[in-house]
Protein backbone atom coordinates (compact mmCIF):
# COMPACT_ATOMS: atom_id res chain seq x y z
CA UNK A 1 0.00 0.00 0.00
CA UNK A 2 2.89 2.35 0.67
CA UNK A 3 4.22 1.60 -2.76
CA UNK A 4 0.80 2.28 -4.25
CA UNK A 5 0.63 5.53 -2.33
CA UNK A 6 4.01 6.62 -3.63
CA UNK A 7 3.02 5.66 -7.15
CA UNK A 8 -0.07 7.78 -6.82
CA UNK A 9 1.99 10.77 -5.68
CA UNK A 10 4.28 10.34 -8.62
CA UNK A 11 1.39 10.06 -11.01
CA UNK A 12 -0.05 13.31 -9.68
CA UNK A 13 3.36 15.00 -9.93
CA UNK A 14 3.76 13.66 -13.48
CA UNK A 15 0.42 15.06 -14.40
CA UNK A 16 1.27 18.47 -12.98
CA UNK A 17 4.58 18.60 -14.80
CA UNK A 18 2.90 17.46 -18.01
CA UNK A 19 0.26 20.17 -17.66
CA UNK A 20 2.93 22.82 -17.02
CA UNK A 21 4.76 21.66 -20.09
CA UNK A 22 1.53 21.71 -22.07
CA UNK A 23 1.02 25.35 -21.07
CA UNK A 24 4.53 26.10 -22.35
CA UNK A 25 3.71 24.35 -25.65
CA UNK A 26 0.56 26.41 -26.06
CA UNK A 27 2.46 29.69 -25.54
CA UNK A 28 5.02 28.46 -28.04
CA UNK A 29 2.16 27.75 -30.42
CA UNK A 30 1.01 31.36 -29.99
CA UNK A 31 4.47 32.55 -30.97
CA UNK A 32 4.38 30.39 -34.09
CA UNK A 33 0.91 31.73 -34.87
CA UNK A 34 2.23 35.29 -34.84
CA UNK A 35 5.09 34.27 -37.13
CA UNK A 36 2.54 32.58 -39.43
CA UNK A 37 0.45 35.76 -39.48
CA UNK A 38 3.54 37.82 -40.33
CA UNK A 39 4.39 35.44 -43.13
CA UNK A 40 0.84 35.47 -44.48
CA UNK A 41 0.89 39.27 -44.61
CA UNK A 42 4.37 39.61 -46.14
CA UNK A 43 4.44 36.59 -48.45
CA UNK A 44 3.84 38.62 -51.62
CA UNK A 45 6.26 41.41 -50.75
CA UNK A 46 9.14 39.94 -52.71
CA UNK A 47 10.70 43.33 -53.50
CA UNK A 48 10.97 42.44 -57.18
CA UNK A 49 12.64 39.12 -56.35
CA UNK A 50 11.52 35.75 -57.68
CA UNK A 51 8.27 34.29 -56.41
CA UNK A 52 8.08 31.36 -54.00
CA UNK A 53 7.38 28.91 -56.85
CA UNK A 54 10.82 29.62 -58.29
CA UNK A 55 12.55 29.32 -54.90
CA UNK A 56 11.07 26.15 -53.44
CA UNK A 57 11.19 22.55 -54.56
CA UNK A 58 8.02 20.69 -53.54
CA UNK A 59 9.38 17.11 -53.76
CA UNK A 60 12.26 18.13 -51.47
CA UNK A 61 9.84 19.54 -48.90
CA UNK A 62 7.59 16.48 -49.19
CA UNK A 63 10.52 14.24 -48.24
CA UNK A 64 11.34 16.55 -45.31
CA UNK A 65 7.71 16.30 -44.17
CA UNK A 66 7.59 12.52 -44.44
CA UNK A 67 10.84 12.24 -42.49
CA UNK A 68 9.45 14.38 -39.68
CA UNK A 69 6.13 12.49 -39.65
CA UNK A 70 8.01 9.19 -39.39
CA UNK A 71 10.16 10.55 -36.56
CA UNK A 72 7.00 11.53 -34.68
CA UNK A 73 5.75 7.95 -35.11
CA UNK A 74 9.01 6.35 -33.94
CA UNK A 75 9.01 8.67 -30.91
CA UNK A 76 5.52 7.35 -30.08
CA UNK A 77 6.68 3.72 -30.36
CA UNK A 78 9.69 4.66 -28.20
CA UNK A 79 7.29 5.99 -25.56
CA UNK A 80 5.40 2.67 -25.54
CA UNK A 81 8.71 0.90 -24.92
CA UNK A 82 9.53 3.40 -22.15
CA UNK A 83 6.25 2.67 -20.37
CA UNK A 84 7.03 -1.05 -20.61
CA UNK A 85 10.49 -0.39 -19.16
CA UNK A 86 12.33 -1.80 -22.17
CA UNK A 87 15.61 0.14 -22.21
CA UNK A 88 16.98 -1.42 -25.39
CA UNK A 89 13.86 -0.63 -27.40
CA UNK A 90 13.73 2.91 -26.00
CA UNK A 91 17.29 3.52 -27.13
CA UNK A 92 16.57 1.98 -30.56
CA UNK A 93 13.34 3.85 -31.31
CA UNK A 94 14.50 7.18 -29.94
CA UNK A 95 17.81 6.62 -31.69
CA UNK A 96 15.90 6.30 -34.98
CA UNK A 97 13.89 9.41 -34.06
CA UNK A 98 17.12 11.27 -33.38
CA UNK A 99 18.62 10.30 -36.75
CA UNK A 100 15.42 11.20 -38.62
CA UNK A 101 15.34 14.55 -36.79
CA UNK A 102 18.95 15.12 -37.69
CA UNK A 103 18.32 14.40 -41.38
CA UNK A 104 15.32 16.74 -41.32
CA UNK A 105 17.48 19.49 -39.84
CA UNK A 106 20.19 18.76 -42.39
CA UNK A 107 17.71 19.13 -45.25
CA UNK A 108 16.37 22.38 -43.82
CA UNK A 109 19.88 23.80 -43.48
CA UNK A 110 20.68 22.63 -47.01
CA UNK A 111 17.63 24.48 -48.33
CA UNK A 112 18.65 27.64 -46.45
CA UNK A 113 22.21 27.37 -47.73
CA UNK A 114 21.04 26.99 -51.34
CA UNK A 115 18.73 30.00 -51.03
CA UNK A 116 21.43 32.18 -49.48
CA UNK A 117 23.95 30.93 -52.02
CA UNK A 118 21.66 32.11 -54.84
CA UNK A 119 21.41 35.51 -53.17
CA UNK A 120 17.97 35.08 -51.60
CA UNK A 121 18.87 36.03 -48.06
CA UNK A 122 17.02 37.09 -44.97
CA UNK A 123 17.58 40.72 -45.94
CA UNK A 124 16.35 40.40 -49.55
CA UNK A 125 12.68 41.12 -48.98
CA UNK A 126 9.86 41.12 -46.47
CA UNK A 127 8.68 37.77 -47.82
CA UNK A 128 12.08 36.13 -47.31
CA UNK A 129 12.57 37.74 -43.87
CA UNK A 130 9.31 36.27 -42.66
CA UNK A 131 10.06 32.93 -44.36
CA UNK A 132 13.49 32.56 -42.73
CA UNK A 133 12.12 33.67 -39.35
CA UNK A 134 9.22 31.21 -39.37
CA UNK A 135 11.04 28.18 -40.77
CA UNK A 136 14.25 29.06 -38.89
CA UNK A 137 12.40 29.26 -35.56
CA UNK A 138 11.01 25.80 -36.21
CA UNK A 139 14.53 24.61 -37.05
CA UNK A 140 15.84 26.05 -33.78
CA UNK A 141 13.15 24.14 -31.91
CA UNK A 142 14.17 20.95 -33.72
CA UNK A 143 17.79 21.64 -32.79
CA UNK A 144 16.99 22.06 -29.11
CA UNK A 145 14.76 18.96 -29.28
CA UNK A 146 17.69 16.99 -30.69
CA UNK A 147 20.04 18.22 -27.95
CA UNK A 148 17.44 17.33 -25.33
CA UNK A 149 16.91 13.90 -26.92
CA UNK A 150 20.64 13.27 -27.16
CA UNK A 151 21.32 14.06 -23.50
CA UNK A 152 18.27 12.11 -22.27
CA UNK A 153 19.31 9.07 -24.32
CA UNK A 154 22.81 9.41 -22.90
CA UNK A 155 21.40 9.33 -19.35
CA UNK A 156 19.25 6.30 -20.17
CA UNK A 157 22.24 4.55 -21.73
CA UNK A 158 24.32 5.09 -18.59
CA UNK A 159 21.78 4.95 -15.77
CA UNK A 160 19.04 2.82 -17.23
CA UNK A 161 15.34 3.71 -17.27
CA UNK A 162 13.85 5.26 -14.15
CA UNK A 163 10.61 7.12 -13.53
CA UNK A 164 12.37 10.47 -13.73
CA UNK A 165 13.77 9.71 -17.19
CA UNK A 166 10.47 8.28 -18.39
CA UNK A 167 8.83 11.57 -17.37
CA UNK A 168 11.52 13.43 -19.33
CA UNK A 169 10.85 11.26 -22.37
CA UNK A 170 7.11 11.89 -22.07
CA UNK A 171 7.64 15.63 -22.22
CA UNK A 172 10.19 15.26 -25.00
CA UNK A 173 7.78 13.23 -27.11
CA UNK A 174 5.05 15.84 -26.50
CA UNK A 175 7.50 18.49 -27.72
CA UNK A 176 8.39 16.38 -30.75
CA UNK A 177 4.75 15.73 -31.77
CA UNK A 178 4.11 19.44 -31.30
CA UNK A 179 6.94 20.38 -33.69
CA UNK A 180 5.52 17.87 -36.15
CA UNK A 181 2.14 19.63 -36.03
CA UNK A 182 3.74 23.05 -36.52
CA UNK A 183 5.64 21.66 -39.50
CA UNK A 184 2.44 20.34 -41.09
CA UNK A 185 1.20 23.94 -41.15
CA UNK A 186 4.51 25.24 -42.48
CA UNK A 187 4.30 22.60 -45.23
CA UNK A 188 0.77 23.68 -46.11
CA UNK A 189 0.91 27.44 -45.66
CA UNK A 190 4.47 28.23 -46.71
CA UNK A 191 5.17 25.61 -49.36
CA UNK A 192 1.93 24.15 -50.77
CA UNK A 193 0.05 27.46 -50.83
CA UNK A 194 2.85 29.07 -52.83
CA UNK A 195 2.01 26.71 -55.68
CA UNK A 196 -1.77 27.15 -55.62
CA UNK B 1 -8.30 4.74 0.95
CA UNK B 2 -6.71 1.73 -0.65
CA UNK B 3 -9.62 1.22 -3.01
CA UNK B 4 -9.56 4.89 -3.93
CA UNK B 5 -5.87 4.76 -4.80
CA UNK B 6 -6.35 1.60 -6.81
CA UNK B 7 -9.20 3.14 -8.68
CA UNK B 8 -7.05 6.13 -9.45
CA UNK B 9 -4.05 4.18 -10.73
CA UNK B 10 -6.21 1.95 -12.90
CA UNK B 11 -7.51 4.98 -14.68
CA UNK B 12 -4.12 6.62 -14.73
CA UNK B 13 -1.99 4.20 -16.66
CA UNK B 14 -3.99 3.88 -19.85
CA UNK B 15 -4.97 7.43 -20.83
CA UNK B 16 -1.49 8.93 -20.99
CA UNK B 17 -0.11 6.22 -23.24
CA UNK B 18 -1.23 5.21 -26.67
CA UNK B 19 -1.27 1.71 -28.05
CA UNK B 20 0.83 0.50 -30.94
CA UNK B 21 -2.39 0.34 -32.96
CA UNK B 22 -3.26 3.99 -32.34
CA UNK B 23 0.26 5.07 -33.34
CA UNK B 24 0.15 3.07 -36.58
CA UNK B 25 -3.32 4.37 -37.50
CA UNK B 26 -2.20 7.93 -36.67
CA UNK B 27 0.95 7.58 -38.72
CA UNK B 28 -0.81 6.13 -41.79
CA UNK B 29 -3.53 8.78 -41.66
CA UNK B 30 -1.01 11.60 -41.34
CA UNK B 31 0.97 10.29 -44.33
CA UNK B 32 -2.21 10.04 -46.39
CA UNK B 33 -3.28 13.55 -45.34
CA UNK B 34 0.13 14.83 -46.45
CA UNK B 35 0.18 13.05 -49.82
CA UNK B 36 -3.36 13.99 -50.90
CA UNK B 37 -2.89 17.81 -50.70
CA UNK B 38 0.61 17.42 -52.18
CA UNK B 39 -0.70 15.67 -55.31
CA UNK B 40 -3.70 17.98 -55.52
CA UNK B 41 -1.28 20.91 -55.70
CA UNK B 42 1.25 19.25 -58.02
CA UNK B 43 -1.32 18.00 -60.53
CA UNK B 44 -3.61 21.02 -60.11
CA UNK B 45 -6.66 18.76 -59.90
CA UNK B 46 -8.56 21.58 -58.26
CA UNK B 47 -8.10 25.30 -58.77
CA UNK B 48 -7.91 28.59 -56.94
CA UNK B 49 -9.97 29.07 -53.81
CA UNK B 50 -11.32 25.50 -53.83
CA UNK B 51 -7.79 24.08 -53.87
CA UNK B 52 -6.73 26.52 -51.16
CA UNK B 53 -9.65 25.57 -48.92
CA UNK B 54 -9.03 21.86 -49.55
CA UNK B 55 -5.36 21.89 -48.58
CA UNK B 56 -6.10 23.96 -45.47
CA UNK B 57 -8.83 21.43 -44.68
CA UNK B 58 -6.31 18.61 -44.92
CA UNK B 59 -3.89 20.49 -42.63
CA UNK B 60 -6.65 20.79 -40.04
CA UNK B 61 -7.51 17.07 -40.42
CA UNK B 62 -3.82 16.35 -39.95
CA UNK B 63 -3.87 18.45 -36.77
CA UNK B 64 -6.84 16.48 -35.44
CA UNK B 65 -5.17 13.14 -36.28
CA UNK B 66 -1.96 14.11 -34.50
CA UNK B 67 -3.74 15.52 -31.47
CA UNK B 68 -5.91 12.40 -31.11
CA UNK B 69 -3.46 9.63 -32.03
CA UNK B 70 -0.11 11.06 -30.96
CA UNK B 71 -0.97 13.48 -28.15
CA UNK B 72 -3.94 11.36 -26.93
CA UNK B 73 -5.83 14.46 -25.94
CA UNK B 74 -9.25 12.85 -26.26
CA UNK B 75 -8.42 10.23 -23.62
CA UNK B 76 -7.35 12.72 -21.01
CA UNK B 77 -8.87 12.38 -17.55
CA UNK B 78 -11.58 14.84 -16.52
CA UNK B 79 -11.39 17.79 -15.98
CA UNK B 80 -9.76 18.18 -19.37
CA UNK B 81 -7.53 21.14 -18.66
CA UNK B 82 -5.13 20.32 -21.51
CA UNK B 83 -7.93 20.23 -24.04
CA UNK B 84 -9.46 23.45 -22.68
CA UNK B 85 -6.09 25.15 -22.88
CA UNK B 86 -5.63 23.99 -26.45
CA UNK B 87 -9.08 25.24 -27.47
CA UNK B 88 -8.54 28.66 -25.92
CA UNK B 89 -5.12 28.91 -27.57
CA UNK B 90 -6.62 28.03 -30.94
CA UNK B 91 -9.22 30.74 -30.31
CA UNK B 92 -6.54 33.36 -29.71
CA UNK B 93 -4.62 32.13 -32.75
CA UNK B 94 -7.67 32.48 -34.98
CA UNK B 95 -8.19 36.05 -33.79
CA UNK B 96 -4.53 36.98 -34.24
CA UNK B 97 -4.01 35.30 -37.61
CA UNK B 98 -7.35 35.92 -39.28
CA UNK B 99 -7.60 39.50 -38.06
CA UNK B 100 -4.02 40.29 -39.09
CA UNK B 101 -4.55 38.96 -42.59
CA UNK B 102 -7.89 40.69 -42.89
CA UNK B 103 -6.69 44.07 -41.67
CA UNK B 104 -3.44 44.00 -43.58
CA UNK B 105 -5.16 43.02 -46.83
CA UNK B 106 -7.47 45.99 -46.52
CA UNK B 107 -4.59 48.27 -45.67
CA UNK B 108 -2.70 46.89 -48.60
CA UNK B 109 -5.64 47.36 -50.90
CA UNK B 110 -6.46 50.86 -49.80
CA UNK B 111 -3.07 52.33 -49.15
CA UNK B 112 0.33 50.78 -48.95
CA UNK B 113 3.57 52.77 -49.09
CA UNK B 114 3.95 52.03 -52.80
CA UNK B 115 0.41 53.11 -53.49
CA UNK B 116 1.06 56.47 -51.83
CA UNK B 117 4.15 56.99 -53.97
CA UNK B 118 2.25 55.88 -57.06
CA UNK B 119 -0.57 58.21 -56.25
CA UNK B 120 1.71 61.21 -55.97
CA UNK B 121 3.52 60.51 -59.22
CA UNK B 122 1.21 58.77 -61.69
CA UNK B 123 -2.16 59.74 -60.28
CA UNK B 124 -1.70 63.45 -60.71
CA UNK B 125 1.09 63.29 -63.27
CA UNK B 126 2.91 65.69 -61.00
CA UNK B 127 6.60 65.16 -60.53
CA UNK B 128 8.95 66.99 -58.28
CA UNK B 129 12.05 68.09 -60.09
CA UNK B 130 14.42 70.21 -58.02
CA UNK B 131 11.59 71.34 -55.80
CA UNK B 132 9.38 72.47 -58.68
CA UNK B 133 6.25 70.69 -59.79
CA UNK B 134 6.35 69.75 -63.42
CA UNK B 135 4.17 67.64 -65.71
CA UNK B 136 1.32 68.18 -68.09
CA UNK B 137 -1.33 68.11 -65.47
CA UNK B 138 0.34 69.91 -62.57
CA UNK B 139 -2.06 72.22 -60.84
CA UNK B 140 -5.06 71.10 -62.94
CA UNK B 141 -8.28 70.18 -61.25
CA UNK B 142 -9.26 66.60 -62.04
CA UNK B 143 -12.08 64.15 -61.65
CA UNK B 144 -11.47 60.46 -61.11
CA UNK B 145 -13.19 57.72 -63.06
CA UNK B 146 -13.34 54.06 -62.27
CA UNK B 147 -13.56 50.82 -64.22
CA UNK B 148 -14.08 47.62 -62.28
CA UNK B 149 -12.84 44.27 -63.54
CA UNK B 150 -15.23 41.83 -61.95
CA UNK B 151 -16.28 38.25 -62.77
CA UNK B 152 -14.30 38.39 -66.00
CA UNK B 153 -15.89 41.55 -67.40
CA UNK B 154 -15.16 45.27 -67.30
CA UNK B 155 -17.78 47.65 -65.90
CA UNK B 156 -18.50 50.21 -67.31
CA UNK B 157 -17.52 49.50 -70.90
CA UNK B 158 -17.23 53.18 -71.87
CA UNK B 159 -15.78 56.03 -69.86
CA UNK B 160 -15.94 59.68 -70.88
CA UNK B 161 -13.41 61.96 -69.24
CA UNK B 162 -11.62 65.24 -69.62
CA UNK B 163 -7.90 65.71 -70.07
CA UNK B 164 -5.97 65.40 -66.79
CA UNK B 165 -8.73 63.36 -65.15
CA UNK B 166 -7.65 60.07 -63.66
CA UNK B 167 -8.87 56.61 -64.54
CA UNK B 168 -8.64 53.88 -61.92
CA UNK B 169 -8.91 50.29 -63.06
CA UNK B 170 -9.71 48.02 -60.12
CA UNK B 171 -9.28 44.26 -60.30
CA UNK B 172 -11.92 42.69 -58.04
CA UNK B 173 -11.26 39.14 -59.25
CA UNK B 174 -8.93 36.67 -57.60
CA UNK B 175 -6.63 36.33 -60.61
CA UNK B 176 -4.13 38.86 -61.94
CA UNK B 177 -5.17 40.75 -65.06
CA UNK B 178 -3.11 42.34 -67.78
CA UNK B 179 -4.54 45.27 -69.64
CA UNK B 180 -3.19 46.08 -73.09
CA UNK B 181 -3.98 49.38 -74.77
CA UNK B 182 -5.36 49.64 -78.28
CA UNK B 183 -7.69 47.29 -80.15
CA UNK B 184 -6.49 43.64 -80.15
CA UNK B 185 -5.81 43.65 -83.88
CA UNK B 186 -3.73 46.84 -83.60
CA UNK B 187 -1.99 47.09 -80.18
CA UNK B 188 -1.05 50.58 -79.13
CA UNK B 189 -0.04 52.42 -76.02
CA UNK B 190 -1.36 55.01 -73.64
CA UNK B 191 0.79 57.60 -71.86
CA UNK B 192 3.90 55.69 -72.81
CA UNK B 193 2.67 52.31 -71.53
CA UNK B 194 1.65 49.41 -73.75
CA UNK B 195 0.15 47.41 -70.91
CA UNK B 196 -0.53 47.38 -67.20
CA UNK B 197 -0.55 44.41 -64.83
CA UNK B 198 -3.15 44.51 -62.07
CA UNK B 199 -2.86 42.00 -59.25
CA UNK B 200 -5.95 40.59 -57.55
CA UNK B 201 -7.66 43.16 -55.31
CA UNK B 202 -5.29 45.89 -56.48
CA UNK B 203 -5.73 48.75 -58.88
CA UNK B 204 -3.83 50.83 -61.36
CA UNK B 205 -4.29 54.55 -61.79
CA UNK B 206 -3.83 56.18 -65.19
CA UNK B 207 -3.65 59.93 -65.65
CA UNK B 208 -5.43 60.80 -68.85
CA UNK B 209 -2.81 62.91 -70.57
CA UNK B 210 -3.59 61.86 -74.16
CA UNK B 211 -6.84 63.00 -75.75
CA UNK B 212 -8.93 60.83 -78.06
CA UNK B 213 -10.74 57.51 -77.87
CA UNK B 214 -8.64 54.66 -76.52
CA UNK B 215 -9.43 50.99 -76.26
CA UNK B 216 -8.11 48.46 -73.78
CA UNK B 217 -8.43 44.68 -73.48
CA UNK B 218 -7.09 41.70 -71.58
CA UNK B 219 -5.25 39.42 -74.04
CA UNK B 220 -5.96 36.40 -71.83
CA UNK B 221 -9.66 36.96 -71.28
CA UNK B 222 -12.23 37.82 -73.95
CA UNK B 223 -14.71 39.42 -71.56
CA UNK B 224 -12.37 42.15 -70.34
CA UNK B 225 -12.35 45.08 -72.76
CA UNK B 226 -13.63 48.63 -73.01
CA UNK B 227 -12.70 52.12 -74.01
CA UNK B 228 -12.25 55.57 -72.61
CA UNK B 229 -12.70 58.84 -74.42
CA UNK B 230 -10.65 61.81 -73.33
CA UNK B 231 -11.76 65.27 -74.46
CA UNK B 232 -9.49 68.31 -74.09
Amino acid sequence: MVAKHKENHEAVADERVAFGFWVYLMTDLLMFAVLFATFAVLRNNTHGGPSATELFSLPFVLIETLILLTSSFTAGIGMLAAHMGNKKQVLTWFGVTFLLGLSFLGMELYEFRELIHEGHTWQSSGALSSFFTLVGTHGLHITSGLIWMGTTLGYIWVRGLNSHLVRKLTLLSLFWHFLDIVWVFIFTIVYLMAFV
Amino acid sequence: MSSKVKHHTDQEVTPQQGTIRSYIIGFLLSVVFTLIPYYLVVYKTLEGTVLLATIIGFAVLQLVVQVVFFLHLGREKKPRYNLLFLISTVGIILVVVVASIWIMNHLHYNMSATDVADKVSTDEAVYNVEGKQVGTCSGEASTSHKIELKNGTAVPRHVYARLCDTLTIVNLDETARTINFGPPQDPGSYAGETSAAIYPRRNTVITLTEPGMHEFYDPALNGVFGDFTVTP
